[in-house]
């Protein structure tokens, strides 16, 4: 049951990612912590943060991850299928259709007011997990260095990772 | 990653010309999943249809599969040590600050104005705060999406 759950979850986050990267994460965030309950914020920012340190999209990463915290290695299989699931089948079609499709108004419609709805969520996706990330003075102090490294200095999420890594050992 | 993959694909292996991975890299962005994946169905569907799409997409999920399996098998033992909970404790805020970022970037390239600024505010406040699901805004937006594009053609 556990398996069906699986796949049927992430595939359903297969099915309504758009915009790619940050936008995902509402979408994670809603169905994997707030409906299933199946992690808690805290792991979620866990696996947000491995996924940025380690190739992938970030999508199959939680996939995999959380499938073998659920369902061992059978649940990361089929959570990983389960994601990429709907890219295979609508590709298809899209690879099929889309010179007819990409000069249609209504199709170049739908992206310009997902790229708005994207931004929406990435910024619901900041609201869902700043509550729980700002709980000390050190967490503010770390949140300001990163956004201001990231920000200002285009500084590499790898490498912004494992210095924010390096600090939280050496002074958290 | 994209210049990455275009490398490979035009120079490297001359398996596309430079318009056949645009034309690509625009369908793969119009169609939901990551980029990356639905390129890898795009490129491997041209060259060997089926059999080349299945192989396309195993052949780019497998290295995060095996790394992430290889740390999720990891993560419940390493979990309980406390120099990796204090680097988890700092990488927590960090990843907000991630998230904060292309935030700001994106509002400049995504046609953001004072007129349609209610939009991306409300989802953010209804997914955000009243925990409302993604899914539904998504089918919303789209279906009033189509709706006004075909107003529009009659015109």
């Amino acid at each position: 049951m556990i398996y069906f759950q699986l796949f049927l979850t992430f595939f359903k986050i297969g099915l309504f990612s758009f915009g790619g990267g940050y936008a995902i994460l509402a979408m994670i965030n809603q169905e994997v912590v707030l409906k299933n309950a199946w992690i808690t914020h805290s792991q979620f920012m866990d696996i947000v943060a491995i996924s940025q340190m380690t190739p992938g999209p970030i999508a199959i990463n939680a996939a995999t991850f959380i499938g073998y915290q659920k369902g061992g290695f059978v649940g990361s299989v089929l959570s990983t299928l389960g994601v990429i699931s709907p890219s295979l089948i609508i590709m298809t079609f899209i690879t099929l259709t889309y010179i007819k499709l990409k000069n249609q108004p209504w199709f170049k419609n739908i992206f310009q007011k997902l790229r708005l709805l994207s931004l929406g969520l990435i910024a619901a996706a900041f609201i869902m997990v700043a509550g729980d990330a700002f709980r000390d003075l050190f967490s503010v102090l770390v949140f300001t260095a990163s956004f201001i490294a990231s920000w200002k200095f285009k500084l590499n999420p790898f490498y912004l990772l494992i210095g924010a890594a390096i600090v939280g050992i050496a002074f958290g | 990653m994209i210049p990455l993959i275009k490398r490979e694909v035009c120079q490297k292996n001359n398996w596309l010309t430079e318009d056949e991975f645009w034309d690509g890299l625009s369908a793969a962005q119009s169609c939901p999943g990551p980029i990356a994946i639905n390129l890898s169905i795009y490129i491997g569907y041209h060259l060997a249809k089926g059999k080349g799409m299945a192989i396309a997409v195993l052949a780019t999920i497998l290295p995060s599969f095996i790394i992430i399996l290889i740390i999720a098998m990891l993560f419940q033992q390493f979990a309980e040590i406390t120099l990796i909970q204090k680097a988890f404790h700092s990488l927590r805020p960090a990843v907000v600050a991630l998230i904060a970022v292309p935030l700001i970037q994106m509002s400049r390239q995504s046609g953001l104005a004072l007129s349609n600024f209610w939009f991306p505010l409300s989802v953010a406040i209804l997914v955000g705060f009243f925990r409302i699901s993604p899914v539904y805004l998504i089918l919303i937006t789209i279906a009033f999406a189509v709706y006004q594009g075909l107003k529009k053609q009659k015109l």
